[in-house]
């Protein structure tokens, strides 16, 4: 573990936390963030910080983070900012590795803000601390069970680790995965990012553990040449959404390159050539994250698709084909054993429509034997749910398949609302990543194919 | 032409980029003697520091014959720009062979706060004003990397010899790029730099015009 790994574990693995501005108030951030902190399974001590209470929520509150008897790894600061600099100082004093510095009216205000971000520098760089923010509402790592921001419950425990720049935007999305079922690991709102920054981050969860995929919320980064050879050199999936599409570049127009090379073509070459996988849009950023979690990366492009309906069959091949995803012919063996399990107006070549059916023996067998094709790379799995099957027969079909631990990723989109989340439930717990439309299906998959690409051509 | 102008030639000079022999004059004598040993047709523009548009003042006239149409052309010019701009200085004229046409593509670079180089490609005309139709990588780029970007253009069909033309010579733009992506990492200083355009022909380039700005 390098150096940099080393301190921010301070701040994503702590043993003992301080709340400084803990408050007693609910509603007050400083009330939500210990309350968070409490009542979430955080295994280590948690100390409030207020000079002005010695009991909240049932703990001693120390006057000062000086005050505390054991050491304290990480202070998560919730001051105003008339204390901000004098309580950094105590911290450092006191030990404090890693600092969550949620106070705002910093440098984004500029301005007199700027000069006393640069003053906080000045102190943590002094004691050698590392500081997330400021500006920021906080850092979850839900297999800790530490919730030391303002999001309103822990994530489910997941691969995805999710590094975003808007504070407001990362909470939704929490909450979001939240309700999708979709598993996290760290969470971190950059604020400022005075001191750490998408370097540091990617640098450390590049070999978390427990981290599998790592997606990003981005308006700019800092270091973008640093950022490109960091990437280049992570297996690990990224995807990024990258705020600010303006097309226009600089506004003189001395040479025909100085207009046309917008920022947002130049993060789009970076990105490419750095294999970060570039999402236009936010609601596509987890659905691409979750099939990248659970899902091995395809060998290829060529695309597999059953359903038990010719419409949303044709829906998956179109945006396959839109996507750069190919629908090839299947295997004469292949097709005859297909044959042998659709009723006789079926069709039996890919994208395999079952004319309706959806027993266990069609969906099973039809699976089995396109997964053996050497012509197919991924799966899509279609179920279009009518009140004549029941949505846990083909989803048990098709995960008695999966069990096996197959090699070419699978791909689930059990369609028709109620009534599909039995199977729904079945699909996930065996992590087939499950969407309710077509097209999100496909564009999950062709975040898997791409991923494969870089792999195969930009990842060193 | 100005210090940036004659470091922009010899820098593609140094790095083996094909220009067109170009030449100085400074009267309409010497400009006729000068389009002799150049071979004619040729191409004439107005040399002044303190003119950038030239074509909009009348500063650039193409594909002249014989040594009248140079004489004339050398008068009309210099008459032109002291009606627009008579504060401008008028060193003389530079005249360049004229290319033989070719496939017109447009090579740039500039330089951006946070990835540092980044190399921009389009076909020349229309397809790079009007269609935008550009691909970009951040430097260094290479031989693989230049051929992704040339062929990901929408226009890139017309390259490998569309509309009965010939096919242009890949290797040819993959050699511009390439040495234009070593040369900006020699030349930190260069914000923005285009060659425009660049003449592909089924074997070899030449640039006809560049421009560059420096910090």
């Amino acid at each position: 573990m390098g150096e940099i790994q080393l301190t921010l574990k301070a701040i994503f693995e702590p043993e003992s936390i301080a709340v400084i501005g803990a408050s007693a108030t609910p509603g007050k951030w400083g009330y939500t963030i210990l309350k968070n902190l409490l009542c979430n399974g955080f295994s280590g001590p948690v100390y409030p910080v207020n000079p002005k209470a010695t009991n909240i929520l049932g703990q001693i509150c120390y006057h000062s983070v000086l005050d505390i008897p054991g050491p304290v790894d990480l202070a998560v600061i919730v001051v105003p900012i008339s204390h901000a600099l004098a309580v950094t100082e105590e911290c450092g004093q006191k030990g404090v590795k890693g600092i969550i510095m949620v106070t705002a009216g910093f440098s984004e205000v500029g301005g007199e803000g700027k000069q006393l971000e640069g003053k906080l520098m000045g102190i943590v760089d002094r004691y050698g601390m590392r500081l997330i923010g400021p500006n920021t509402l906080g850092v979850v790592n839900a297999h800790a069970g530490m919730n030391a921001s303002i999001i309103s419950k822990l994530p489910a425990k997941g691969g995805i680790s999710f590094i975003t720049q808007s504070g407001t935007l990362g909470l939704a999305l929490a909450d979001w995965t939240m309700e999708m079922g979709i598993g996290l690991n760290i969470v971190v709102s950059t604020g400022n990012k005075a001191n750490v920054d998408d370097v540091d981050l990617l640098e450390y969860l590049a070999d978390d553990k427990q981290t599998d995929v790592i997606a990003m919320y981005i308006e700019g980064v800092n270091q973008g040449r640093k950022f490109m050879e960091l990437a280049k050199g992570i297996s690990k999936p990224i995807l990024a959404v990258k705020a600010g599409r303006t097309r226009s570049g600089s506004k003189a127009v001395f040479s025909h390159t100085g207009s046309l090379a917008g920022s947002d073509d130049v993060y789009s070459a970076a990105f490419k050539q750095a294999g970060i996988i570039r999402i236009e849009n936010i609601d596509d950023l987890f659905d691409s994250a979750l099939a990248l979690s659970v899902q091995p990366a395809p060998a290829g492009n060529r695309v597999g698709i059953i359903s038990n309906g010719g419409g949303a069959s044709i829906i998956a091949s179109d945006t396959c084909e839109r996507l750069g995803l190919t629908i090839p012919g299947l295997e004469p063996g292949t097709r005859a054993r297909i044959k042998e399990l659709v009723p006789k107006f079926a069709s039996y070549s890919n994208p395999i429509d079952t004319a309706g059916l959806a027993s266990y023996e069609t969906y099973n067998g039809i699976v089995k034997h396109m997964l053996r094709d050497p012509n197919i790379d991924a799966l899509i799995v279609i179920y279009v749910h009518t009140v004549m099957w029941d949505s846990r027969i083909p989803a048990n079909a098709i995960v008695d398949i999966h069990r096996g631990r197959c090699l070419k990723p699978v791909i689930t989109c059990w369609l028709g609302g109620a009534g599909t989340e039995a199977g729904i439930d079945i699909l996930k717990a065996a992590g087939l990543p499950n969407y309710p439309v077509p097209e999100r299906a496909v564009k999950a998959l062709a975040s898997l194919v791409k991923h494969h690409g870089f792999l195969e051509k930009v990842k060193e | 032409m100005n210090g940036n102008e004659k470091r922009l030639w010899k820098l593609l000079g140094d790095w083996n980029i094909s220009t067109l022999t170009m030449a100085t004059a400074s009267s309409a004598g010497m400009a006729v003697e000068v389009a002799k040993i150049l071979g004619y047709p040729v191409v004439m523009k107005l040399l002044s520091p303190d003119i950038t548009h030239k074509s909009d003042v009348g500063g650039v006239i193409l594909d002249l014959g014989s040594d009248k149409e140079v004489n004339d052309a050398y008068h009309g010019m210099v008459t032109s720009v002291k009606q627009h701009l008579p504060k401008a200085r008028i060193e003389g004229v530079v005249l360049q062979k004229m290319a033989e046409p070719g496939l017109e593509v447009i090579i740039g670079a500039k330089l951006d706060p946070q990835f540092g180089h980044v190399i921009m490609f389009g076909l020349g005309g229309i397809f790079v004003e009007i269609c935008r139709d550009v691909s970009f990588r951040v430097t260094p780029v290479d031989r693989e990397m230049a051929r992704e970007m040339i062929l990901e253009i929408k226009g890139s069909p017309i390259i490998e010899g569309a509309r009965g033309m010939e096919p242009a010579d890949l290797e040819a733009i993959i050699d511009v790029i390439t040495i234009l992506s070593s040369m900006l990492e020699k030349n930190p200083d260069i914000t923005e730099i285009d060659i425009n355009p660049l003449i592909v022909y089924s074997r070899g380039s030449v640039a006809v015009d560049a421009r560059m700005l420096v910090r």
